[in-house]
């Protein structure tokens, strides 16, 4: 199969009016819809397919976006056949009904009528209340909480450290899965609802939260996600040729596509990695004209934490997989630039901690793969000396933010955290509700800072 | 080899090889368009009702509209379509090259006329052209001169001196086509036939408005700025013909043969109808919507059923469900029954559930972790709209009860 070599804009196309009213038409509306209870963010899809259905698009528009400020986003990115398309019901007669590709129409829909859900005659503004909150990083869970937040009247700036808004919808996922013109159209909504963005501006020097707090925030959302790429240890001198995954998708979201192609076109290039992210790369290796692109991965297939849909996509293009085979070095030439990777053969052997069977390095089998060029996908964790940017805050080994992913809440008092900066590597859709789960406890914290403001009655109480 | 069954019939003394006519409308408005349909097998055409040249009829812009259910299009068509305006002269053309080049099928010339002198012209006209029978149009919804379209079929005495009219010039058959827009059809068909009609030919279009614009709050079609109640055609339209047809073929009076129509795509559709009382059956929104192809599988499908059950004749089946059609009172209310479930079957959508509570006899509950219904069998009222809504055909049934079983009388609260 031949791919497409614009990685300009999404190569998914979405529904139209005619084809999202055919596949709601397909929906069984049932009883206790179980697509409504597969969703991390809480969506409603029984509810909007219903909406389409009886031609209340509107309605239908306002139930996604109301409870999930990126649910275009969603309807591109998730990973609907093992969230809400999982337990559909239509599957007995013929398919699940493509819950998420229905989303992403309703929001385009939303864009080409000019219908907006928080702004125009249908919304009414919240009441201001008093509520000053900081928000650091605009990912999918800086931007949710905000936007929670915003709905309920208060006062949010967000701050960004990169140039631009969306954190790795923007520069973690290559453009032909979900294109930057998208986001754009998407965050207009917290434009609608008031909310302030800061970009270029980072909170990142020592003490710089609790700064926030000190200068007037009554709470902040740390939201700061996971921007350190693991890397293959060892390896003491990079070659040229050699990159992360987040250097690699960043590098094509700021134009530097030729510098990027010189590496890639015509050549042989690698892959490490056997997540989403690894396929995301693979992909784009093949876009920018690589000769072979391969994945190579120390597991099996079927280990993969890639989404069964990216594997086969990926394999439909041409990408090579080479399982079970463990990534141990480099080889660079004379000149420094990379020349291929050395790898060892793996077998599975007994069940590790997470209930997966652990590759057993083979002895005597190590060989190279000639390759020119190589991105490394086999993790993010938090930035080295993160945990000094909110000193207060409790956090992991590692560097994560100790926070339940209940409430959001950290040790430190009015410092609330959620998103991959608490998880570690995750789907965007949960990095939405820990938005959403912290608007809601920061909403508590505020209503109970209100109520015992120094010097103030509670009116509640008899005197 | 598959067995060749005769569908022929013979109606008002002309045999036709099956059952199956254009009815009047654009899909038969030309020797060019019917010589195709009859290549794809139809049996005959109601070529398009022609007027006389006296006065022009210009068609409003647009003509149709359509009344679409959900995804489904088409479930009902309307049209402000008028008659010809080919112009009497090359109508009649094609009428004599059509009956020269397809001896063996039927042309019915549709006629309307404004006074007793234009019905005389035109019936002589298309009876010197070779027209085997006349449809003599008393039923176009949307003619607004009194004295013509369905303002003449809704006024009896007229319907029976215009026919008489027509029956004076001509000796072929007079099919008289009736407007559903009355309360009772025997009453025209009657007249018709003391003014000499041999046979009667329903349904014309029902009124009605199809849509209303919601930005513009304009009736569709919009002809520039303007709706008008019109003729409402199609699937949607079916129960209301086949009421019309089995009324009149159950009326010993009456006595005349029928062409049956309204809303008929598939050969079910069809054969319903001749169950009905119908000898022919006429299409024209079933042709606007797939085609002339869609008599293949009309031919087809009554071919084979009828080699499946044993049926010699087409004609064998005309009115054949009459029989078995009574008024409500003739019900035997002591038999009950109840809607059974094969829940193997059963995808778990609950839809049976919902509108059992919503809308029955609230006779299921649900079981929410086994995602099944649950059925107190003596709550069920036999309405049977779960076995409607469920996505699995068949999966509930109505099932008899014994003699004797008793419902449960319906809960009373505030006792």
């Amino acid at each position: 199969m031949t791919v497409s070599n614009d990685l300009g804009g999404m190569e998914e196309g979405g529904f139209d009016l005619d084809t999202a009213t055919a596949e709601a038409g397909r929906c069984l509306l049932c009883e206790d819809p179980p697509c409504s209870k597969g969703c991390p963010a809480k969506t409603d899809p029984g509810a909007f397919i219903r909406k389409l259905r009886f031609r209340n698009i509107t309605g239908a528009i306002r139930t996604v976006k109301e409870n999930n400020i990126l649910g275009g986003a969603c309807g591109v990115l998730c990973p609907t056949a093992r969230l809400c398309e999982k337990d559909c019901n239509a599957k007995w007669v013929d398919r699940p009904i493509r819950i998420g590709k229905v989303q992403r129409f309703l929001m385009e829909h939303a864009w080409a009528t000019g219908f907006k859900v928080f702004g125009g005659k249908v919304f009414e503004k919240p009441a201001r209340r008093p509520g000053k909150v900081a928000v650091v990083g605009a990912g999918p869970a800086g931007l949710s909480c905000a936007a929670e937040l915003a709905k309920h009247g208060h006062r949010v700036t967000v701050f960004e450290a990169r140039p631009e808004p969306g954190g790795v919808l923007r520069y973690g996922v290559p453009a032909f899965r979900f294109e930057t013109a998208f986001l754009k159209k998407e965050l207009e909504d917290l434009k609608d609802l008031g909310v302030e963005l800061k970009c270029s501006s980072p909170v990142a020097e020592k003490g710089a939260a609790e700064r926030l707090l000190a200068d007037g925030y009554d709470a902040v959302f740390l939201a700061t996600g996971l921007w350190n790429p693991e890397r293959l240890p060892g390896t003491r001198k990079e070659p040229g040729g050699l990159f992360t995954s987040m250097d690699f998708l960043a590098a094509l979201r700021q134009g530097r596509r030729k510098e990027l192609a010189k590496s890639f076109k015509g050549k042989a290039c690698a892959v490490l990695g056997g997540g989403s992210v690894a396929i995301d790369c693979a992909r784009v290796a093949l876009r920018l004209g690589s000769r072979d692109v391969y994945l190579l991965y120390r597991r099996s297939c079927s280990q993969m934490p890639a989404e069964e849909d990216e594997k086969n996509q990926a394999l439909r293009e041409g990408v090579h997989f080479i399982l079970l085979s463990q990534p141990v070095g480099y080889v660079a030439d004379a000149r420094g630039r990379l020349a291929g990777v050395r790898l060892v053969r793996t077998r599975l052997g007994a069940e590790d901690s997470s209930g997966r069977r652990k590759p057993v390095e083979l002895k005597g089998s190590e060989w190279t793969l000639e390759v020119s060029a190589a991105v490394e996908a086999i993790g993010y964790k938090p930035v080295d000396g993160s945990q000094d940017w909110y000193p207060s805050v409790a956090v992991r080994q590692g560097g994560l933010i100790r926070a339940d992913e209940d409430d959001c809440r950290t040790s430190a008092k009015g410092i609330f955290a959620g998103g991959d900066i608490i998880r570690g590597p995750d789907l965007v859709v949960r990095a939405v509700q820990d938005g959403k789960t912290a608007a809601g406890s920061i909403l508590q914290y505020l209503g109970e800072k209100a109520t015992t403001r120094p010097g103030e009655r509670c009116l509640a109480r008899k005197p | 080899m598959t067995k060749k069954t005769d569908l022929s019939v013979t109606f008002c003394g002309k045999k036709m090889p099956n059952p199956f006519m254009l009815s009047s409308s654009p899909v038969s408005n030309s020797a060019e368009m019917i010589e195709r349909a009859f290549e794809a097998g139809w049996g005959g055409v109601a070529y398009k009702s022609m007027v006389t040249d006296n006065i022009s009829i210009p068609h409003p812009s647009p003509r149709m509209h359509a009344y679409h259910y959900g995804e489904k299009r088409l479930a009902g068509l309307q049209n402000v379509e008028q008659t010809s305006d080919r112009g009497l002269k090359p109508n009649l053309l094609d009428i004599a090259y059509l009956k020269k080049r397809w001896p063996g099928r039927v042309i019915m010339a549709s006629i309307m006329g404004f006074s007793n002198s234009e019905w005389a012209d035109l019936a002589k006209a298309c009876s010197d052209a070779g027209a085997d029978m006349l449809e003599l149009n008393f039923s176009c919804p949307h003619m607004t001169v009194e004295g013509s379209g369905c303002k003449v079929g809704q006024a009896h005495d007229l319907v029976e001196k215009f026919t008489a009219t027509v029956r004076k010039v001509t000796g072929i058959p007079l099919v008289a086509k009736m407007t559903p827009n009355i309360a009772d059809m025997n009453e025209p068909a009657l007249a018709a036939k003391r003014g000499g009609a041999d046979a009667i030919s329903a349904i014309n279009t029902v009124k009605g408005i199809s849509e209303i614009g919601l930005d513009d709050l304009i009736p569709r079609p919009d002809v520039f700025g303007k709706g008008a109640i019109s003729g409402y055609s199609g699937p949607a339209v079916k129960p209301i013909a086949l009421r019309f047809m089995a009324e009149m073929a159950q009326n010993p009076e009456l006595g005349l043969p029928l062409s049956g129509m309204g809303g008929i795509e598939t050969w079910v559709d069809a054969l319903e109808f001749i169950l009905a009382g119908a000898t022919t059956v006429q299409v024209t929104t079933g042709v606007i919507h797939y085609g002339y192809r869609i008599v293949e599988d009309m031919i087809e499908g009554l071919s084979d059923y009828m080699a499946l059950r044993g049926v010699e004749a087409v004609g064998d089946l005309v009115g054949k469900a009459l029989p078995r059609l009574h008024e409500t009172g003739a019900f035997d209310v002591k038999r009950q029954g109840v809607a059974a479930y094969d829940l193997d079957r059963c995808v778990g959508c609950g839809q049976c559930y919902i509108v059992c509570r919503d809308a029955g006899g609230q006779a299921l509950d649900w079981d929410a972790k086994k995602r099944r219904p649950r059925q107190t069998q003596d709550k069920c009222l036999s309405c049977m709209i779960c076995s409607f809504v469920c996505p699995v055909t068949g999966l509930i049934s109505f099932k008899e009860m014994p003699r004797g079983w008793k419902r449960r009388e319906t809960v009373t609260l505030g006792r």
